[in-house]
């Protein structure tokens, strides 16, 4: 494992029964970055995400995070991570207030650490209404704010901007971009979107029907991109191009 | 659709909500689990039973009819709950009645789907008590009949608790609340005294008589009694129906 | 602050799954029975002063019959009902997804919820008492007669049947795992109750935990009245049948609890 790399996979993948979500994957996360984690809808970022988190066991293929492994380190890397995959989730019958001091508790931080997520998350106002009562917008907030309890060193967040609206996606944006410098944790964060991740992260990996088909930064992905005769005017209109490529050669490899 | 120009047609579209719910699995189980009644009862206390004079039939109704009965009624809650609680669980039941269809068809649609299903425990539980009748017992004149009426009797009485439950299930939203409250009428009506006549209608409390308490005749009123019981909660179910449209 | 942390002992975990409960409205699950039971009993108190075979008091009849609703019916009722809405909370919130990601043992999560179950039926033995001497004092109001017990013997006998509902929750908790459909999982358990008299009038009643409590409550009845139940609590074989069946049941929950979290296949 390379000493820059704080979390890294090795010919990860997982199958359920004939169908592979994630195949011979080899992600290589910086320590001290922000890694933008694309794909389209199923493409296997929520399912290596899982992985990472112990929620998943991988069919074969391994990992490190922090040079420590499943199951033996599972309660030192879990103490390490902050999370938030697919939906939030909350007790409806407690408050936001309430939904995080459950989380503090077992994390066994200070008690000013719920004030101090609330207040990143822009929910102080709210802390004292029960969380069913929230908008999808807020419910988003509360699973953001749970992961970003305490500062941990590491945070997996799984499309956190869903739900959001515009104002509310700049700064989730600007949050998680500036938390390496302040916090000096490193973050792994997906989208299906590139031009939502661009902004925020520092490398880039891309995948597609499991497959991981560019890993690099964006300077590199513009460069792969021109080698093989897609458009970089946009990038958007390059990660389709990416991903229409790839699905063309696989329709072929069927 | 089809549930304004055949409303009779109302049953069989319900069935395809019931699919993977596991509602069929519950009834078969239940039968099953009220078949073992009778059959462990004699396993474990056959001569108790053997020794007494009078209709096979009888005898084993009276040992184990009341544990039997209690667990086709606490099928037709679980029943209840399931047939609703599919419709609330991912709000199916705005759509339901946004569709060009009479209200009461749909309790309809799962009353008539809540009796069929009855049948298949009733039959189980049949098939044990003969089966037990045959074992332990020399006596088998006339079993088949007896058997058959006794059935069509103890399904005619569940009817006014399955209507009773899906009037309730209908009202509740929450699940639990018509779960919670469909077991303290299960509890209570176990504990009114047998012998009173008004006793013997309430839903909840039908199910435990037997057809060999009552005379033909008296057999006959029962069941009318029934029937008129499951009117007056499809009349109840149109007016809340009514009233809920008026509030909501 | 990193460097000191130890994972969560039970305790402390209980407390934060206490918290967890706040406006579930669970209290009135265990309030509403022991109110329902108590209320006619003492409307029908009058009942009490019929002659009956067994020659028992009409205050220890009030109260044999009253709690006997309890053992048989809401004791059980009550625990099944509280296990599957506490396993069920976890499911529906996803918060049990949020809690395989955190660090803390599963078998510990399994344990502290298990422990507020059975506080949670600590409280209803308690409200049971509490609405036992509420309608009894009512009942001697309107019939004129002291229906009221030593507090001393009714905590004792109340103690002892919730005692022996340990290990039918254990058995529900269990279920409410491994069924994972409420519905399912509440009628089974609810099924469960039915037989219970049955299995008490045959030899091998201790091998069915579930009529445990109503087992305690008939030998109490047989202490104050011998020719109805034997009066003796046969300690073997049910103390090490009622432990052993405590300690498969959650040792398999606690195995089974958070497996389909991980085993889920949504992508």
């Amino acid at each position: 494992m390379s000493e820059m790399n704080i979390i890294e996979t090795q010919n990860l993948t997982k199958t359920y029964g004939d169908f592979t979500a994630v195949s011979h994957l080899n992600l290589h996360i910086k320590k001290g970055s922000v890694y933008g984690f694309l794909g389209p809808n199923g493409a296997g970022k929520s399912t290596t995400m899982k992985m990472l988190l112990g929620l998943a066991k991988p069919t074969s293929g391994s990992f490190h995070i922090n040079r420590k492994s499943y199951p033996k380190d599972r309660i030192a890397i879990l103490r390490d991570m902050g999370s938030f995959i697919e939906a939030p989730a909350f007790y409806g019958n407690l408050t936001g207030e309430e939904n995080l001091e459950i989380l503090r508790r077992i994390l066994q931080l200070p008690k000013s650490a719920v004030a101090d997520a609330l207040e990143l998350t822009g929910l102080t106002e709210h802390r004292k209404r029960q969380a069913k009562k929230y908008s999808l917008g807020m419910k988003q907030r509360l699973g953001l704010a749970g992961a970003l309890l305490g500062h941990p060193p590491i945070l997996i967040l799984d499309e956190p901007t869903n739900g959001l609206d515009p104002i509310g996606i700049h700064e989730i944006r600007t949050l998680v971009r500036s938390l390496p410098e302040k916090y000096d944790c490193t973050v792994l964060v997906s989208s299906h979107l590139l031009p939502e991740v661009e902004l925020m992260a520092d490398d880039f990996g891309i995948l597609n029907h499991g497959r991981l088909l560019f890993e690099g930064t964006m300077d590199a992905l513009k460069r792969t991109a021109e080698n093989a005769g897609l458009p970089t005017y946009n990038l958007e209109e390059t990660f389709l191009s990416l991903i229409d490529m790839d699905n063309r050669n696989r329709g072929e490899r069927i | 659709m089809s549930g304004t120009r055949v409303p009779f047609l109302q049953p069989f579209l319900e069935t395809r909500k019931l699919r993977r719910t596991g509602f069929c699995p519950a009834f078969l189980g239940g039968g099953l689990l009220g078949a073992l009644v009778p059959a462990v009862n004699m396993a474990v206390r056959a001569e108790s039973f053997t020794s007494q004079s009078g209709s096979p039939f009888r005898i084993l109704m009276d040992a184990n009819w009341q544990l039997m009965a209690q667990l086709n009624i606490f099928l037709v809650v679980c029943g209840a709950c399931i047939l609703y609680h599919t419709e609330y669980a991912d709000n199916g039941i705005q759509k339901a009645r946004s569709l060009p269809m009479r209200p009461l068809c749909l309790f309809l649609g799962k009353l008539t789907i809540l009796a069929v299903s009855c049948l298949l425990p009733l039959c189980i539980e049949a098939l044990s008590l003969l089966l037990c009748r045959a074992h332990w017992f020399s006596d088998s004149a006339g079993a088949g009949r007896q058997l058959l009426a006794g059935l069509a009797f103890e399904l005619v009485l569940l009817l006014p608790t399955a209507a009773a439950m899906l009037f309730l299930s209908s009202m509740c939203q929450n699940m639990w609340i018509s779960l919670g409250a469909g077991v303290i009428l299960v509890f209570f009506s176990s504990m009114l005294p047998q012998g009173s006549a008004a006793v013997a209608l309430m839903p909840f409390a039908s199910p435990y008589r037997m057809l060999h308490q009552f005379s033909g005749r008296e057999a006959l009123w029962m069941c009318a009694l029934c029937l008129g019981e499951v009117l007056l909660f499809c009349a109840a179910e149109r007016i809340y129906h009514n009233i809920r449209r008026c509030f909501s | 602050m990193k460097n000191e942390y130890r994972p969560l002992n039970l305790f402390s975990l209980f407390g934060v799954e206490m918290l967890k409960i706040r406006r579930s409205g669970i209290f009135w699950i265990l309030l509403i029975p022991a109110v329902m039971m108590w209320l006619p009993s003492a409307m029908n108190a009058n009942v009490n002063f019929l002659v009956n075979p067994f020659d028992i008091s009409p205050e220890h009849n009030y109260f044999i019959q009253g709690y006997m609703g309890l053992a048989w019916f809401m004791i059980p009722a009550t625990l099944i009902v509280c296990t599957v809405l506490l396993s069920q909370t976890e499911i529906r919130s996803r918060g049990l997804v949020k809690c395989l990601t955190l660090p803390v043992s599963t078998a510990k999560l399994c344990l502290a919820k298990f422990l507020v179950t059975i506080v949670l039926a600590a409280v209803q033995l308690v409200l049971s008492i509490a609405t036992y001497y509420g309608s009894a004092l009512l009942a001697s109001k309107l019939y004129a007669y002291d229906f009221l017990l030593p507090l001393s013997y009714v905590c004792r006998c109340a103690s002892l049947i919730y005692l022996a509902a340990v290990p039918a929750a254990a058995i529900y908790w269990m279920l409410s795992i491994l069924i994972r459909t409420p519905i399912f999982s509440a009628g089974l358990g609810l099924a469960s109750i039915v037989p219970s008299v049955l299995m008490l009038n045959t030899e091998i009643w201790y091998s069915y935990p579930p009529d445990y409590p109503f087992y305690i409550l008939m030998t109490e009845y047989g202490r104050i009245a011998p020719d109805v139940f034997g009066a003796e609590i046969q300690l073997i074989p049910m103390l090490p049948i009622g432990i052993c069946v405590t300690v498969f049941s959650l040792a398999i929950a606690c195995a089974r609890y958070g497996t389909a979290e991980r085993n889920s296949d949504s992508l």
